[in-house]
């Protein structure tokens, strides 16, 4: 904790990106999350933090609705994306996923090439005109991924050939190259050595600039590192929200006390 | 002296010597694994018989034996008009063509001065195949140009004489046989002697038609093989589309709930259904009901079809759900429809498992025979379907119904054929494997 990074931004009061009120998650009859209320800003790096099964990767995967893949889950409650409720009828999960994009915790490349991995979304979703374009978009995802030197001579080999922190790498330079608005990041670390993890968490923080990025996280070094807005979660509740410094250094809850200075989780 | 090392001593037995436990554990595992070599072996022997066995009957069946030699080609009997009319020509049946096959012969035999004591007119006819004055008559019809020449011949020997030359008949059962006499079997030695007589490979075994009960020599699996790959081209067409895409709906459309929970055990159940119900259930829905022609290839093909179609749709399901979920979510985080992500990166990846699951479920129903004695494709089939379309619905044989009906016959002669029969369809099951083996290496190499 002795690496907290100073909230140097003046851009202090950014604007809200994401809204969620009162938001619960049932898996069939279990109450996963409880009464959930997040504000997530524009261009800010936003930590979840919390003991296994907290919630706070459900409550990550509400955000894109990537729950609507679970049969038996049910999400009540109001989550807006630019004040639009994204959990409306007329909204189409995929137009919001390539929205809201997503890192997963494991490095999950396609098995394809490096190329098709990056260049996967754009085609779906009609980004590129031509070729040119295409390779445009792959050359700026992966270099804004900082995964460009590595691979930029062998962008047809395939992307599961990669080391784990270089496809972790490929799976951000993927999710970026749809030109998110906001992008979730669920435990991107933790299948990493500490060397990629460094690299990833820089990156998060050059990401921070085009992004609202959310990360969920187990290690609280990491969320002290990278982000400026920490969630505490517990048993599916959201205990404390607020800025880093302060949850790390003058955490208002007991409970986020006894977590951060390792007495409970 | 330097510090020489104090060891301690083992507190619990030396590691040299194995305590009680553990030798009684080395044992269990020896034990285990001889019982696992000895089922290897078993397996292996099992095969070995059974390949020996079909192989020992059956590769006889790919020779034969022909008579060569030269036939007069009589334009007086052949053409009486002599205008080369097809029609005419088309006049003078099998009876003409047979006399002039035993004037030919009986000549030959003069020529060569082949004199057997007693050896009756009749015994130098039936050296010849029934069937062969039919393939002259076709290879005349076809090529009138013919008449008038002497031309030499590969003439199709009698069943029996065949038998002689590979050891099925001898002088002694000839005695007991009416089919055969031992005045033929001295005058086939003799002819052998000359050359006049011997084994060459037996084309008509793949490309012919069957033959009667009466003419074994001349029996060939061309219908059968026609109507089996009419078949498979149905099941093929019908159960892959069919089969992959109820798998893909079920695994990853179809919500879980009691319908599809039903549905799941169902088709387990029909993967065990004993074929013959299907030939039941073909016989009263697609010729009773539908009013489809009996032993047609499209009644057989929709038939097999239902009985693959629970094989391929297990074998997609599996091949399916053993695609990580993370590619799934891969793909549905950056935005993929569901449809996508299925048809983009989880269907390609399914490939190979799919690709197996159906060619062992076509394997499978190459080789089926219960149903299709039910629908008819048991009967005797001379002429060959016509190309598909139109062929599906034409009579034909099937290869494993051809094997069974063989069987049946009296002639000692059908026992090679039979064998003969099923090596031609190991053949097949054995190239389709190969098929899937190829097809899942090349797409398994995309990494």
């Amino acid at each position: 904790m002795n690496v907290m990074r100073q909230t140097d931004d003046t851009t202090a009061t950014a604007e809200i990106k994401i809204a969620a009120k009162g938001v619960q998650v049932y898996y069939g009859d279990n109450h996963a999350i409880k009464d959930v209320d997040v504000d997530i800003a524009d261009r800010t790096v936003t930590a979840f933090i919390g003991p296994s099964g907290c919630g706070k990767s459900t409550f990550l995967r509400c955000l894109n609705r990537m729950n609507d893949t679970i049969d038996i889950c049910r999400v009540e409650g109001k989550i807006t994306l630019d004040g639009e409720d994204i959990y409306d009828k007329r909204v189409d999960p995929v137009q919001l996923r390539a929205k809201v994009g997503m890192v997963f915790q494991k490095p999950n490349p396609f098995p394809k090439s490096i190329y098709d991995n990056v260049a996967y979304g754009p085609r779906i979703h009609g980004l590129a005109r031509s070729k040119a374009e295409l390779d445009e978009i792959v050359e700026k995802s992966l270099r804004r991924a900082a995964l460009w030197g590595e691979v930029k001579d062998r962008l047809n080999a395939p992307g599961t050939g990669l080391s784990g922190g270089q496809q972790q790498r490929l799976c951000i330079a993927r999710a970026v190259a749809t030109s998110p608005e906001v992008l979730l990041m669920d435990e991107p670390c933790s299948a990493l050595d500490p060397i990629a993890t460094a690299q990833v968490e820089e990156l998060i923080d050059e990401l921070r600039s085009r992004f609202a990025v959310v990360i969920v996280t187990h290690s609280m070094q990491q969320a002290a590192r990278v982000s400026r807005k920490t969630a505490f979660f517990h048993l599916g509740n959201l205990v404390e929200f607020g800025e880093t410094g302060q949850i790390f250094t003058n955490p208002r809850d007991p409970r986020t006390e006894s977590y951060i200075t390792g007495r409970i989780g | 002296m330097t510090n020489a090392a104090v060891h301690s001593t083992p507190r619990s037995g030396s590691l040299f010597s194995q305590d009680q436990r553990t030798r009684r554990r080395n044992t269990a595992e020896r034990r285990f694994r001889i019982y696992g070599q000895a089922a290897i072996g078993i397996a292996m022997m099992a095969l070995v018989i059974l390949l020996a066995s079909v192989l020992g009957n059956g590769l006889s069946a790919f020779r034969q034996t022909f008579i060569n030699m030269p036939v007069t080609l009589d334009a007086d009997v052949l053409d009486k008009k002599g205008n080369r009319d097809a029609d005419d020509l088309k006049k003078v049946t099998t009876i003409g063509y047979s006399k002039l096959l035993l004037n030919s012969l009986t000549q030959l035999i003069e020529d060569q001065g082949l004199a057997i004591e007693g050896l009756a007119a009749s015994d130098i006819k039936d050296m010849i195949s029934d069937d062969a004055a039919a393939q002259v008559r076709n290879r005349v019809l076809a090529n009138p140009e013919l008449i008038g020449q002497t031309v030499s011949l590969k003439v199709l020997a009698n069943g029996r004489i065949d038998g002689y030359l590979k050891g099925r008949v001898s002088m002694e059962s000839a005695e007991r046989d009416s089919n055969v006499s031992v005045n033929q079997l001295r005058l086939t030695d003799e002819m052998m002697e000359r050359g006049l007589i011997g084994k060459s490979f037996n084309w008509s075994f793949i490309t012919a038609a069957d033959a009667s009960e009466l003419r074994p020599e001349a029996a060939g699996l061309g219908v059968a093989i026609l109507g089996s790959a009419y078949m498979m081209i149905v099941v093929l067409v019908l159960a892959l589309p069919i089969g992959v895409a109820a798998s893909i709906y079920l695994e990853e459309f179809a919500p879980k709930n009691r319908w599809t929970d039903l549905i799941e055990v169902n088709i387990s159940n029909l993967a065990a259904v004993p074929s013959i119900v299907f030939g039941i259930l073909g016989l009263a829905i697609f010729i009773n009901f539908a009013g489809l022609p009996q032993s047609a290839p499209i009644v057989g093909g929709l038939v097999l079809t239902l009985m693959t179609l629970p094989t391929i749709i297990i074998s997609t399901r599996a091949a399916i759900k053993a695609v990580p979920p993370s590619i799934r979510d891969a793909a549905l985080g950056i935005g993929a429809s569901k449809m996508q992500t299925v048809f983009h990166h989880v269907l390609p990846l399914a490939a190979p498992g799919i690709l197996t699951g159906t060619i062992i479920g076509l394997a499978q129903a190459l080789g089926e025979t219960a149903p299709l004695l039910l629908i008819g494709m048991v009967a005797f089939v001379r002429d060959f379907p016509a190309a598909p379309p139109e062929g599906l619905f034409d009579p034909a044989a099937a290869l494993p119904v051809q094997v069974y009906n063989w069987t049946q016959r009296a002639d000692p002669a059908f026992v090679e054929r039979a064998s003969g029969a099923i090596i031609v369809l190991l053949i097949f099951l054995l190239a389709m494997n190969a098929v899937a083996i190829l097809l899942r290496r090349k797409f398994e190499r995309r990494w």
